[in-house]
Order: structure tokens, then C-alpha cells, then sequence
């Protein structure tokens, strides 16, 4: 009999804790490869979907991005002039909103210095408060949109990567096999597989989201006739991306601008109201079938992994958190999955028949 | 009216097509149709073992299927004496480490390529994945390996029968 071997416990966590450091210290280089390893990972069913029926790989991933561009290039001639015209229109519109603001303002004034006059002063000096590190933060604004530039970079980078990546499919999970000490096989296996689904599946389940929530928030808004619907529901389907907070951007820059169109708070609730409805219309029937397929995680290491990844790595930290910590679990898994098979923890199976002759 | 020739030429993997046709020959895969093959290659990883490669040692917990397309293998159990003793040499088309797929036990014995060998490994948890998204492929699968088992069993009972009826007869 051969030797059992125990979980090579330290050079796991040799190896996990470099690749982690490396992470932290290159995450900026690292940031396109893991997008476009994420998008890889959403298109990749689809490619492999066409490749059962036999067909080249290569072929599959050529029509693929040739249909894509297509499709961008369509939508383009409706997208570019419904973005630029909700542009034009929030320039025109600007005005009115400020004035609506002031004259906002203005009435809050009034009714507190009628029935509160020594609270004048302290409203003045509060606007003061408030007033100067908006005048503050406008200065920079030039700034901020500069600072979008590499961004945009992402938008070719990140399809062009996530080509090659595609295009290789599983020949480099293959490589990795066969670079691996033949003992070893089954278990580098057992653990790409287990990543494999966790990670699959909560990625395809996030964008499945991602989808449902702009689409689902561009109908309602614009059943409402809530100006910049599509911006909105974009950066909501977006903001998705990191838990909860979709519903939560929706309804606060939906709200905003349903105030400032409409110039009443009710229109601001509603809005509020459909971003609530959607929010839970997700819980009740997305999550369900989502969740069935993917990683269960603790709501507490849920939120710890969210505070962590945002705090060590900025807004990227929070999109990756909650896969990285899919991925932790994983690994876990298969840790306890070795350790608890090689020392047999759980034994063969014992059936109550199992004396019962061969007939 | 077919695709022409020299368009299916352009387009298809000759390489996936090539395995379909060789998971079509086994008798673990008969009853599976061509888009059930090519779900059933996506879930397969191939690796070339060279002549000496062990596979896995006897006792090392089993986690896969292996198949082998080319080449050899044997199988080999120690002895009392703890000397090594080939108990069988496989040839291609056939299957081992089956036992893997339903209980994650032990190994019985021990495997090593005796030449330059093509193999492919279904991975329990694959398995577990087809029988969870394609039922029919999985129902096929686990049928004829029951079937398998089964005729391994009847085999290993009337093999011993003969000597039991001795036994009993000499009181």
C-alpha cells in the first residue's frame, strides 16, 4: 500500500499568499486580465455550445465577435443619438433644475424663518457649509473625467484579451494537466473543477442580473416618463455589479431626477418605490435559481469580503470581493474534500442488503 | 441537400471529431447520439502519459475515470511479500478507475504507462454536471456502468461457485 499523502498545507498557503501579494501590488495591470477573464467565462458556454456540434473553435470565436461588432454598430445608430440627445437635453434642462433647486431652497428658508426666526442664521451658514465644497468639488470635474481616460482604454483592451483567451478554451487547462506530475492529475482536476463551478456560475449569475435590473428599470422608468432613463438603468445594470447596490444607485439618481423634472417628491418616491420592486422581484426570482447553482456564502463573510476588497484594492476590490471569496471557498472545499477522503473519514458506503447473495 | 464537403472540411474540428468517433466505439458510450458526444468531449481532459508515468499508486484515494485511447497500460497489485504483480495490461478502448465515479475509496491497484499512452479522465464532479444539466447523457452513462459492474460481479460469482459446490460435496 502506498503512503497516504497528507494536504501540502504549507505550500498552498506559500503560493496563495505570493499570488495574493503580486495581486496587490500589480492589481492596476492586473485589473484588464481579470475583466477580460471574467467576460471569457460568460461567453465561453455559448462558444463551447457551438463546439459540441463539431464546429472550429477558432471559426466559432471569429463569427462570434464579427456578430457582436454587428450588433454594436446597429446599436450604435440608435444608441449614439439617444445618448447625445438625453445629453442635450440635460444642458438645456440644467437651468431649470438649479432654479427649481433655489427656488426650493428658498421656500425651506421662508417656512423656517416664520416659524423659527432665530434659525435664519443657522440655515445661511449651513448653505455656506454645504455650498463651498460643491463650488470645491466642481473645480476638479476636468479632473474627474480625465481621469476616465484609461477606462476607456478597457473598452479595447479588454475584448481584444478576452479573444485569445476564448480562442484557447480549455487547451490551456489542458497544458496545465499535463505540465502536472502525473500522480497529481486527478487532484489539479478535482480543484479546477470545483473553481470552475463556483466561479461559472456566479459570474453568469451576476451579469444575468446585471441584465434583468437595466432592463427591467428602463421599462419602469420610462413608463414613468423619467428623463435619461437609459443612462440610468445602464449605470444601475452596472452598479449591479457589486451586491445591493444597483437597486440602491437607481433609486438615488432616479429619484434625484425624477425631483428635478417633476418638482415633487412624490415622483421621487415613486421611483424609489420601482427600484424597491425590482429589487425585490430580483430576491424572489432571480436569486432563487441563481443561487441554487452557485456558492453559498455567510452574509457576514459576504459583507466582510465586500469591506475587505473595497479598502485593499478601491471600487475594483469591490466588483472581485465576492468572487475571490467564491473562489477562497472553493479551495477550502477541496482542501477539507482531501483531507477528509484520504484519512477516510466517512468510509465506504454500507447498505443494509449489501449480504444478500448475487442472484 | 448536405452541407457540401469542402464547407464541413473548413469548419469542423477534425480533432473533436476524432474523439467523438472513438467515445462512440466504447460500450460505456454506445447509446449516446452526436451532440451528446460532443457535451460528453467538452467534459473529458485529455493527457499523454510517457512509458514509466504512474497514473496513481494502490491506496491513493480515486477521483476519475480513465480512458485509454492509445497506447498501454498495466495494472499491478503487491504481492504479500510487497512485490509488484501485473494483473492486467490494458489495450485501447478500454476503461479503468470506473469504481471512482461512485465512491471516492482507495485505489485496488496501482497503474502505469508502459508506452507512450493517450488518455482521457472523467472527473467525478463532471459527471455530477452532466448528470445535473444533460439527465439523458448521465442516465446513459450510469446504466452501463451498472451494467458493467453487474457482469464483473456474475462473473466473480460463478468463478467461486464451482469451488463452493466442492466444498459442500467433500462435507
Amino acid at each position: 500500500m502506498a503512503e497516504k499523502r497528507s494536504f501540502p498545507f504549507f505550500p498552498a498557503f506559500l503560493i496563495g499568499g505570493t499570488v495574493l501579494y503580486c495581486a496587490y501590488r500589480f492589481n492596476h495591470a492586473l485589473i484588464p486580465f481579470l475583466l477580460s477573464f471574467a467576460l471569457a467565462y460568460v461567453v465561453n458556454p455559448v462558444v463551447n455550445n457551438f463546439e459540441t456540434r463539431g464546429l472550429r473553435r477558432d471559426h466559432i470565436v471569429l463569427g462570434f465577435y464579427s456578430l457582436i461588432a454587428l450588433c454594436i454598430s446597429l446599436l450604435a445608430n440608435y444608441l449614439l443619438p439617444t445618448v447625445s440627445g438625453e445629453l442635450a437635453h440635460l444642458q438645456e434642462q440644467a437651468p431649470v433644475y438649479f432654479t427649481n433647486l433655489q427656488k426650493l431652497g428658498a421656500d425651506l428658508q421662508a417656512r423656517v424663518a416664520h416659524s423659527l426666526p432665530y434659525g435664519r442664521k443657522a440655515i445661511e451658514s449651513l448653505s455656506m457649509k454645504m455650498y463651498a465644497p460643491v463650488i470645491e468639488q466642481l473645480q476638479h470635474v476636468p479632473g474627474y473625467l480625465l481621469g476616465l481616460f484609461p477606462l476607456l482604454s478597457l473598452l479595447f483592451l479588454v475584448p481584444f484579451i478576452t479573444f485569445f483567451l476564448l480562442l484557447d478554451g480549455a487547451s490551456s487547462i489542458s497544458k496545465g494537466i499535463q505540465a502536472c506530475p502525473s500522480r497529481h492529475v486527478e487532484q489539479a482536476l478535482h480543484l479546477i473543477s470545483e473553481i470552475d463551478t463556483a466561479l461559472g456560475n456566479y459570474l453568469r449569475g451576476i451579469i444575468i442580473v446585471a441584465l434583468a435590473i437595466a432592463a427591467a428599470s428602463f421599462v419602469g422608468l420610462s413608463a414613468m416618463g423619467v428623463n435619461y432613463a437609459l443612462a440610468i438603468s445602464v449605470l444601475s445594470g452596472i452598479s449591479s455589479f457589486v451586491p445591493y447596490l444597483g437597486a440602491i444607485i437607481g433609486a438615488l439618481v432616479g429619484g434625484l431626477v425624477a425631483f428635478f423634472q417633476f418638482g415633487t417628491f412624490a415622483a421621487a418616491v415613486k421611483v424609489v418605490i420601482l427600484f424597491f420592486g425590482i429589487r425585490l422581484a430580483d430576491e424572489a426570482l432571480l436569486q432563487p435559481i441563481i443561487a441554487k447553482h452557485s456558492v453559498h456564502l455567510h452574509p457576514l463573510i459576504f459583507l466582510f469580503s465586500l469591506m475587505l476588497g473595497g479598502e485593499v484594492f478601491g471600487f475594483i476590490g469591490l466588483v472581485f470581493a465576492v468572487p475571490a471569496a467564491c473562489i477562497l471557498k472553493a479551495l477550502l472545499k477541496v482542501a477539507w474534500a482531501w483531507y477528509s477522503s484520504e484519512i477516510q473519514l466517512n468510509g465506504p458506503a454500507s447498505y443494509d442488503s449489501q449480504g444478500v447473495p448475487y442472484t | 441537400m448536405g452541407i457540401p464537403r469542402f464547407l464541413k472540411k473548413f469548419f469542423a474540428d477534425p480533432n473533436f471529431q476524432r474523439k467523438k468517433a472513438f467515445l462512440k466505439s466504447l460500450e460505456l458510450f454506445t447509446d449516446l447520439d452526436n451532440s451528446d458526444l460532443g457535451h460528453l468531449v467538452q467534459s473529458l481532459h485529455s493527457r499523454t502519459y510517457h512509458p514509466g508515468e504512474v497514473l496513481f499508486v494502490e491506496g491513493d484515494i480515486g477521483r476519475a475515470l480513465f480512458i485509454l485511447e492509445s497506447g498501454r497500460v498495466e495494472l499491478t497489485r503487491a504481492d504479500n511479500g510487497g512485490k509488484e504483480r501485473v494483473i492486467y495490461t490494458l489495450e485501447p478502448g478500454e476503461f479503468f478507475g470506473e469504481m471512482a465515479l461512485l465512491e471516492q475509496l482507495p485505489r485496488t491497484a496501482s497503474a502505469r504507462a508502459t508506452e507512450k499512452s493517450q488518455l482521457h479522465l472523467l472527473y467525478r464532479s463532471k459527471l455530477e454536471g452532466i448528470l445535473h444539466y444533460y439527465p439523458k447523457i448521465g442516465v446513459s452513462i450510469m446504466t452501463h456502468l451498472a451494467q458493467i459492474l453487474s457482469a464483473r460481479l456474475r462473473r466473480m460469482t460463478n468463478a467461486a461457485a464451482p469451488e463452493e459446490r466442492t466444498k459442500a460435496a467433500n462435507g
